[in-house]
């Protein structure tokens, strides 16, 4: 089915290529946010509400300013006004959203609420200060829970008299229900997932640096999309776009949580330039675990109908997400998103939905690795729910409902267009290397000596590289330096996943040169061309696609010239390892650095009205989305004596299109998975009825080690994507598709006790009231 | 996350830290391994005026065997504990319960006699030593005395300690022939503070019945907590004759474990039976094997 | 509060400071010492990203104060391999296997495993895994560090034979 032509020396695109970023890395010489020093440069850090909503009556400094090495405090009255705008704002029809402040004014909306700014000399000063700002708060009722919020008599947010943020539903369909009414099954059944934390190791942070005279704001970021950022402190900070510049050097992850830049971020850059001296602010864990943005907290209930054989006749969805008081992206977009795409790798026609989002007292919800993944949390366990219901086996019922290629092109019920996909064969190839039918063997064996294991199975379709917006189109420059050596400019936003290995990889492919004579310099706004950074599984597609035109186009113009210099045509030569030569006349060549070297300080042999130089910049304008599919199989064993649940096996089938790297789509792959064993078994970021967090260390916020991921095996089916290299995205999908294998696994392990699994994360003592609940009922 | 300011001293003798420690009182802190109360410190959940850091006497370290008492310097670390023959042979349960102890890293510098005065309840140390029988000996600038471990733990947190005194060392008396031990513990991940845990120490007689046994939960009371009841239904039974299962049930029924953010009280208590038949069965496994002169040869 | 003289010797490189005596030995290191290899991450001795040899054992260096290191000899990620030299065989080992993306945990990780594969020279699977757990990484699922190890193992083991 390829169509897409291979480059034509591909001696690093497909290989599995070490990483340009490991040797600094490993040494200690990365630069992080918390490595960069100025001269001059103070420290800030942030009084925060202790309650989750309540009145400011009084806040008093006195104290605070008199600790030695205290430079300024300012809480929202003083600070807010220097902001030109509202941070962001998402209000629309039907849509209220609160007025988004640098620091709260008034009142406090979330316990961690950010109530007054300390700068001082250094980090220990600075929070010496902040704990003696008194902050007199009178308590108002908070609004806490998702499936409260609605209800509650309390409001999150002054001057919005309801907590729903967003309600829509897909109109009044006969055919939906007409489908309904003849299914020979109706099962209807909720799902829910509990609040989690996208936990980078290296929390938010950045240094501001208001630049007198040049009036210029600097921002050491740490981000995955400077470009966005300098758009972002230009709007809020009244600046001229060209007055502000982003750089982003190494990044310790994002996962989402570092795409919008949030309320401490602009604090600190207002207050840098109030007193014209860089700030550094570095978010310390427990501010990360309770005031960065939190994700998921949502639920799904699924009606599906099926018919005698369990082939899906109508679905109809409907989610409720928690966004909390501040959401970084519009309270739709969790549920919409979902919604949107839960129609997933099965054929049915008949859909409808509905959607609703409610604000709480706590912190905001934003984009985590894969953020509309409730959708395959949901349709996956329920086609277990519904296979155990109608007693077809669970691979079997996916596989009576799985999109077939003959299939394609298939249009989704809610419009998505899928052409080269492969979700059957995913199926196939992760049943048959997790063993599927030996496990059914092994599992009947161990029932009957009493022991309890499981195999669960979660199939997805993954949009990747949405292009709207900002993160529509991806530029590069790719340049060649006078000695013959590479640089490669662009607009992306590595914060780990490795593109300065795998944009090196398509560009040298391209330009048939050594990989170590190639460079990617990206992250700085005054050094690469606008690009939309990373977010949606971009990066390999968008920014790899338009790595690959732009080398093409500057490959065309090295041959052209050397064409000129040899006296042979263009299409007659070849590049290999830096040296270019006439195909068949091995005598015949000349050097890639000979031939920038005349492109630069030769301008007379160049042919007739070349321009001198070797750069190219391209941009890209990519589809509205590309299709990757998988299929995660896991294995377990739960004690029925203490609810503890291990894994014993974990295999990912998964088409990402042609791969520029397989260890990198291999260690994307693994670290979405194990994001995934930490929502289904381990991480909870739990609020009390109070809206007090409960999880605010690294003691109770529980993050998998070594010993909770098991070996992870890969099968690679290769379909390419109709984009320039190929390549389809792969960041998300194995945090997608995690949760739902590993409970459908947990669920199936303890089927023989009647125990049906609905919700996350299943700590023992989870597991074990579910085996409690089903004993007794 | 950075400590309020403190004075520190690091004495090399005890009886510069006892000086110390008489001389602030309530306002110092004895700083051991410090794996706990550096991060209550940095969170502040904790402050002190001053700090005594004892990791600088020498004298505070070293395992010996006294008689039928293995005596453990309160400074010495617990990678050493766990590595350590005397230990080993002495007192395998104490070695074996290190390795529950957070990982390696926390080990090198966390200290048993830290670990103990810190009294956190669900941790090894504390409940180990009363499983065993131990003793700490304390001093302060008035003199010396011997606690049981049973009279030294009071409550989450809180010791029999006085604030001037120091522990000094760790008694830890060796049990004897036909003795045998487990420890397990239930936790969220490897290295974490346990949802329940236990240890028991038993010994036989002749015939296979029960001479001694010290059967003690952790994370599911304020303190560790030793099983009396029983304990003493199980004196001068025959092993054979025991309905485990029956006996931890109800030996753990009026349990009133708390409950927190990574498990329900009711949870502790549902698993507290198991786990306690669980280390029973361990333990007389064990001190029949090491009675079997087969097995002791081939040690 | 007064601040004491401290000497402490890093990577072979004496290094003498006036610290407060609450500042961490990690941000003695990152500040005063401008060693910014080491990592933090959590700032109360979870995640291990601070993991420092001290006096050749593996130690969190958020779990000592400065003070407390008067005196001592530090290995930091800097000084496991010469300046401009080859590559321990534990990064070796991360670099071939993927065992970093992010890196901001790998500090950690290289310098635990260092002193993890001195006592265990010759791991199993399980002991590796058992070993390592006291380390948190959110990007590589451990699947490359597990390999990592296991390579850098057999590297020395080449090494010695060799």
């Amino acid at each position: 089915m390829s169509t897409v032509e291979k480059p034509s020396a591909a001696r690093f695109v497909g290989a599995r290529v070490q990483r340009r970023e490991d040797p600094r890395l490993l040494s200690g010489h990365g630069q992080y946010i918390d490595d960069v020093r100025l001269p001059g440069m103070l420290h800030a850090t942030f009084v925060r509400s202790p309650l989750a909503r309540a009145r400011i009556v009084a806040i008093d400094l006195e104290h605070a300013l008199a600790v030695p090495g205290v430079v300024a405090i300012w809480d929202g009255s003083a600070l807010n006004g220097d902001a030109a705008t509202p941070l962001w704002d998402w209000a629309g029809e039907g849509t209220p959203f609160p007025e988004v402040r640098a620091l709260a004014e008034g009142d406090v909306r979330f316990a961690g609420d950010p109530v007054a700014i300390v700068i001082a000399r250094d980090r220990y000063v600075a929070e010496d200060a902040a704990e003696l700002v008194d902050v007199e708060y009178e308590p108002l009722q908070a609004v806490v829970g998702r499936e409260l919020a609605e209800a509650s008599t309390g409001r999150a947010h002054d001057g919005i008299d309801t907590n729903v943020a967003w309600s829509a539903a897909s109109p009044t369909d006969p055919a939906l229900e007409a489908a309904f009414a003849a299914s020979a099954h109706v099962i209807t059944e909720t799902f829910r997932q509990q609040r989690h934390v996208n936990v980078p190791m290296e929390p938010r942070g950045l240094v501001a640096h208001w630049e007198r005279g040049a009036e210029q704001l600097t921002v050491y970021a740490s981000s995955q999309n400077p470009h966005q950022d300098r758009e972002y402190f230009a709007r809020v900070m009244g600046l001229p776009e060209h007055h502000v510049r982003v750089i982003m050097r190494d990044v310790g992850g994002g996962f989402g949580q570092k795409i919008f830049r949030t309320r401490e971020e602009t604090a600190v850059a207002l207050a840098s330039r109030r007193l014209g001296r860089p700030v550094k602010w570095i978010e310390d864990r427990q501010e990360n675990l309770m005031a960065a943005n939190h994700a998921r907290d949502e639920q799904m209930t699924l009606r599906v109908g099926v018919d005698a054989d369990g082939v899906i006749t109508a679905i109809h969805a409907s989610h409720l997400a928690d966004v909390g008081a501040y959401p970084l992206m519009p309270a739709m977009m969790p549920g919409f998103m979902a919604l949107e795409v839960l129609p997933g790798p099965y054929r049915f026609a008949r859909y409808g939905w509905a959607g609703k989002s409610v604000f709480t007292n706590t912190s905001g919800i934003s984009a985590y690795r894969g953020p509309w993944m409730m959708e395959t949390v949901a349709r996956e366990i329920m086609m277990d729910v519904v296979a155990r219901e109608i007693g077809v086996d669970p691979a079997e019922i996916r596989r009576r409902n799985v999109i077939q290629t003959e299939d394609l092109p298939y249009t989704t019920p809610t419009g998505r267009e899928y052409d080269r996909i492969s979700p059957a064969q995913t199926l196939e190839a992760a049943l048959e290397e997790i063993g599927y039918e030996r496990f059914r063997e092994e599992q009947a064996r161990a029932r009957a000596e009493g022991r309890y294991l499981g195999l669960g199975i979660s199939t997805y379709i993954e949009p990747t590289a949405g292009a709207q917006g900002p993160t529509g189109i991806e530029a590069a420059t790719v340049r060649v330096e006078p000695s013959g050596k590479v640089n490669v400019l662009m607009g992306t936003g590595s914060h780990g996943h490795s593109l300065e290995t795998t944009m090196v990889q398509v560009v040298a492919d391209q330009l048939g040169v050594p990989i170590e004579d190639v460079r990617l310099l990206q992250g700085d706004t005054a050094v690469s061309p606008y690009g939309g950074g990373t977010a949606g599984s971009r990066s390999a597609v968008i920014a790899g696609g338009v790595a690959r035109i732009s080398a093409i186009k500057l490959r065309e113009k090295v041959l052209e010239l050397a064409g000129h210099l040899l006296e042979a045509a263009a299409a007659d030569l070849e590049i290999e390892d830096g040296t270019i030569t006439v195909k068949g006349s091995p005598g015949s060549s000349i050097a890639f650095a000979d031939v920038a070297r005349i492109a630069y300080y030769d301008p007379s042999r160049l042919p007739e009205g070349m321009e001198p130089g070797l750069e190219s910049t391209s941009r890209y304008s990519a589809p509205p989305a590309t299709y990757a599919n998988s299929t995660q199989v896991c294995t377990c064993e739960v004690d029925v004596a203490t609810g503890e649940v291990r894994l014993l096996d974990y295999v990912v089938g998964e088409d990402c299109g042609v791969m520029i790297n397989p260890m990198v789509v291999e260690g994307q792959i693994a670290g979405g998975v194990a994001q995934g064993i930490g929502g289904a078994l381990l991480e909870h970021l739990a609020y009390d009825e109070t809206g007090n967090p409960l999880a605010i260390t690294f003691k109770d916020y529980l993050l998998p080690t070594t010993e909770d991921v098991p070996d992870i095996r890969y099968v690679h089916v290769e379909t390419p994507s109709n984009t320039p290299g190929g390549h389809k995205g792969v960041g998300e999908g194995g945090a997608i598709g995690a949760p739902a294998a590993i409970v459908n696994a947990v669920a199936d392990a303890l089927a023989p006790l009647g125990v049906r699994v609905t919700s996350q994360p299943l700590s023992p003592d989870r597991v074990l009231a579910m085996i409690d609940d089903a004993r007794s009922a | 996350m950075k400590a309020a300011p403190f004075d520190y001293a690091a004495p090399t003798e005890v009886d510069e830290a006892l000086a110390l420690l008489d001389e602030f009182a309530e306002d110092a802190k004895v700083l051991a391994g410090g794996q706990s109360l550096v991060p209550l410190l940095a969170l502040r959940m904790s402050r002190f005026d001053q700090l005594v850091d004892v990791n600088r006497i020498e004298a505070l370290r070293g395992i010996e065997l006294v008689g039928e008492t293995l005596v453990i310097g309160a400074m010495t670390r617990q990678a050493t504990i766990e590595r350590d023959e005397e230990v080993r042979r002495h007192a395998p349960l104490l070695a074996e319960a290190t390795r529950y102890i957070g990982h390696f890293q926390i080990r090198n510098r966390g200290t048993i006699g830290g670990s103990i005065a810190h009294a956190d309840p669900t941790a090894e140390y504390p409940a180990i030593a009363l499983t065993l029988g131990a003793e700490v000996e304390v001093a302060s600038v008035r003199g010396r005395r011997r606690i049981d471990a049973g009279e030294l733990l009071e409550s989450a947190y809180t010791t029999t300690l006085e604030p001037e005194e120091l522990l000094l060392s760790v008694r830890v008396p060796v049990w004897g022939a036909r003795s045998g031990f487990a420890v397990h513990e239930i936790a969220r991940r490897t290295g974490d503070f346990a949802l329940v845990g236990g240890a028991a120490a038993v010994t036989l007689d002749e015939a296979d019945a029960v001479a001694r046994a010290h059967v003690v939960l952790f994370g599911v009371a304020d303190r560790a907590i030793r099983l009396s009841s029983l304990e003493a239904a199980i004196a001068g039974q025959p092993v054979d004759q025991l309905d485990l299962a029956e006996l931890a049930r109800e030996a753990t029924a009026e349990l009133r474990p708390p409950s927190d953010v990574q498990a329900t009280g009711a949870y502790r208590r549902r698993v507290a039976a198991p786990l306690t038949e669980r280390l029973l069965r361990t333990a007389f496994v064990r001190a029949r094997r090491a009675g079997d002169p087969t097995e002791e040869a081939a040690r | 509060m007064s601040k004491q003289l401290i000497s402490v010797r890093i990577n072979d490189e004496l290094f003498e400071g006036e610290v407060e005596p609450r500042k961490t030995l990690a941000d003695f290191i990152r500040e005063d010492c401008t060693l910014t290899g080491t990592h933090l991450a959590c700032e109360h001795g979870v995640c291990g990203a601070c993991t420092i040899l001290l006096d050749g054992e593996a130690v969190r260096s958020c779990l000592m104060f400065a003070v407390q290191a008067d005196g001592a000899s530090l290995t930091t990620l800097e000084g496991l391999a010469p300046e401009g030299g080859p590559m321990t065989p534990v990064q070796q080992g991360f670099m071939e296997h993927h065992g970093l993306q992010c890196g901001f945990c790998t500090p950690g990780f290289v310098i635990s495993a260092h002193a993890f594969l001195r006592d265990h020279p010759d791991p199993t699977e399980e002991e590796i895994r058992e070993g390592l757990s006291g380390n948190l990484c959110r990007c590589t699922g451990y699947q490359g560090i597990v390999r990592a190890v296991q390579r850098a193992a057999e590297i020395t083991r080449e090494d010695v034979t060799a």
